[in-house]
């Protein structure tokens, strides 16, 4: 599972996120739903260890990854399927190969990878682009091949932004499936999203919303305690309890405040 | 091409030191004795200047010597008259021969030479033989000052095309060490291509250097020396053991830095 707890961060000066606290269990589909400018890329780069949080911590399957040597971050992000706001591929390689490189960093054999990522493709996208060049494809299709390459494994934590910016219903639709896909196999999936209506499509699949507005987040946090926090360790499940309810009173009380 | 400018410069400044020391050899100072002069006075003022630090040699050439000389010369040009079996060794006075280690300020130190001599007790006369020294003199200094010249110049080139190989297309691959760092790869592996592929080349480079080097090298310098009018020196024609050495390892030590430095690979905090 993945918890951030009092999460900050600064972007040129100017925060992006406020004391954010999410947590995201295994199995668990969370969609932060917010406007341009809210804060979400920020959210789910500091959730997928890809920009260091100003203040907070990072709680990934019991590792404070802020606290983590910048040597040991390639280990940790192995784990993570992350499709940021640009879809990075490698132009000159084709759509598989792009796909496949998720997998051969993670050490898979070559045969396994390639059919792992044939499979994440057609569910994903269209078996037809394996042997097109990534430069070749236009603006959505790369998104979908990011995509794929963020769900292909599955890894243990999916982390997604704006996935179906600038998509038709069908793929629309076909992206739901795919996120679902991940999280029945047992995946924490973190999606972002500014359209309303993907998000309810989300909702519609079993994911849980979250509102972020201004870097804060608007709705009561998950906390999930599965594994629990590192440091929880120690305590009795009454004390982890009274500790995790002290924590949603307190998100209560705050979005009591933002509310009135 | 870094390899053979390093080579090149290597050879050449070898071989420059050789042409010194080869076209240096003439008589720079001839100090012509008085007949008064005792013999052993004359092998005393010899001994004396062969002591002096930038001698190369000193030879003192009685009588007979010079008239034998003399007639030797003669044979070689066909405007010489038979008037010269007439002559007679006495006709010729003793001389001490001074040549002086070959160095680009060795006019000056000929003339210094020269005065000094003149002071000298039994000293008739000095020849400082000034144009042809001071000629050799500017023909060593043109030429050190050329060859670096063009050493640099190529050199500068070598550098700038290795500069802007490994600029070109640095953009691409920080783009892509990018996505490598999302996926989690570590910087090491990220960069191990690069690194491999630029040593490699290095390697291969100061290997096609060495090749070029040994087979052009000699027929270069047989040109050079041709046109010079400067007789063929003894230089070994190639680099030695330990030179050769050195440039194999340099060269792929700086591809590996090279791939290193053309492979921007952003840290944590900044995927």
């Amino acid at each position: 599972m993945i918890w951030l707890e009092g999460v900050s961060y600064l972007r040129a000066g100017s925060p992006a996120l406020a004391d954010v606290t999410l947590g995201v269990s295994f199995g668990e589909m969370v969609v932060v739903h917010g406007l341009t400018g809210s804060g979400k890329s920020s959210l789910l780069a500091v959730a997928a260890g890809a920009r260091a949080p100003d203040s907070g911590a990072v709680w990934i399957a019991e590792h404070n990854i802020v606290g983590l040597q910048a040597s040991s971050l390639p280990y940790v992000r192995r784990n993570i399927g992350y499709l940021p706001s640009e879809p990075l591929l490698i132009p000159d390689e084709t759509v598989l190969e792009n796909i496949m490189l998720a997998l051969a960093v993670r050490g898979e054999p070559i045969d396994s990878a390639e059919a792992d990522a044939r499979e994440t493709l057609a569910m994903v996208a269209d078996s037809a682009w394996e042997n097109r060049l990534a430069r070749s494809l236009s603006t959505g299709q790369q998104r979908l091949v990011a995509l794929a390459r963020a769900l292909v494994g599955p890894p243990s934590l999916v982390v997604v932004d704006e996935p179906a910016a600038g998509m038709g219903g069908d793929d629309r639709e076909g992206i739901v499936r795919a996120l679902v896909w991940a999280r029945e196999r047992g995946c924490a999936v973190l999606c972002a999203t500014s359209d309303p209506g993907f998000s309810q499509m989300l909702v519609d699949a079993g994911g849980r919303r979250v509102h972020l507005e201004s870097g804060r987040i608007a709705g009561a946090p998950s906390i999930g305690l599965v594994p629990a926090p590192v440091h929880f360790a120690g305590q009795s499940e009454r004390e982890i309890a009274e500790s995790s309810q002290a924590i949603r009173s307190s998100a209560r009380r705050s979005s009591g405040e933002e509310s009135s | 091409m870094l390899a053979l400018v390093s080579g090149v410069t290597v050879l050449g400044l070898r071989a420059t030191r050789g042409w010194i020391g080869t076209v240096g050899q003439g008589v720079h100072v001839i100090a012509f004795l008085r007949d008064e002069m005792e013999p052993d006075q004359a092998t005393q003022l010899t001994d004396l200047l062969r002591r002096r630090p930038g001698v190369a040699s000193v030879r003192l050439v009685e009588p007979a010597e010079a008239l034998v000389r003399l007639r030797d010369a003669a044979r070689l040009s066909p405007a010489a008259g038979s008037w010269l079996n007439d002559l007679e060794p006495g006709y010729f006075p003793r001389s001490i021969e001074v040549a002086l280690a070959a160095s680009a300020d060795l006019p000056q130190r000929a003339a210094e030479l020269s005065r000094r001599l003149r002071g000298v007790a039994g000293v008739a006369g000095v020849d400082a033989m000034t144009d042809g020294v001071a000629r050799l003199g500017a023909w060593v200094r043109f030429g050190q000052r050329l060859g670096w010249a063009v050493v640099l110049a190529a050199g500068i080139a070598a550098l700038s095309f290795l500069v802007g190989t490994v600029l070109r297309g640095r953009e691409a691959r920080r783009r892509q060490a990018k996505v490598l760092v999302i996926l989690g790869e570590t910087a090491a592996s990220i960069r191990l291509p690069g690194n491999i592929a630029l040593a490699a080349a290095g390697l291969l480079g100061a290997l096609a250097a060495m090749l070029v080097l040994r087979l052009a090298w000699p027929a270069l310098l047989t040109t050079v020396e041709g046109a010079l009018g400067i007789a063929p020196t003894p230089v070994g024609f190639f680099l030695a053991s330990w030179e050769s050495a050195v440039g194999l390892l340099a060269a792929p030590m700086l591809g590996w830095v090279l791939g290193y430095v053309s492979t921007p690979v952003s840290g944590w905090g900044d995927a």
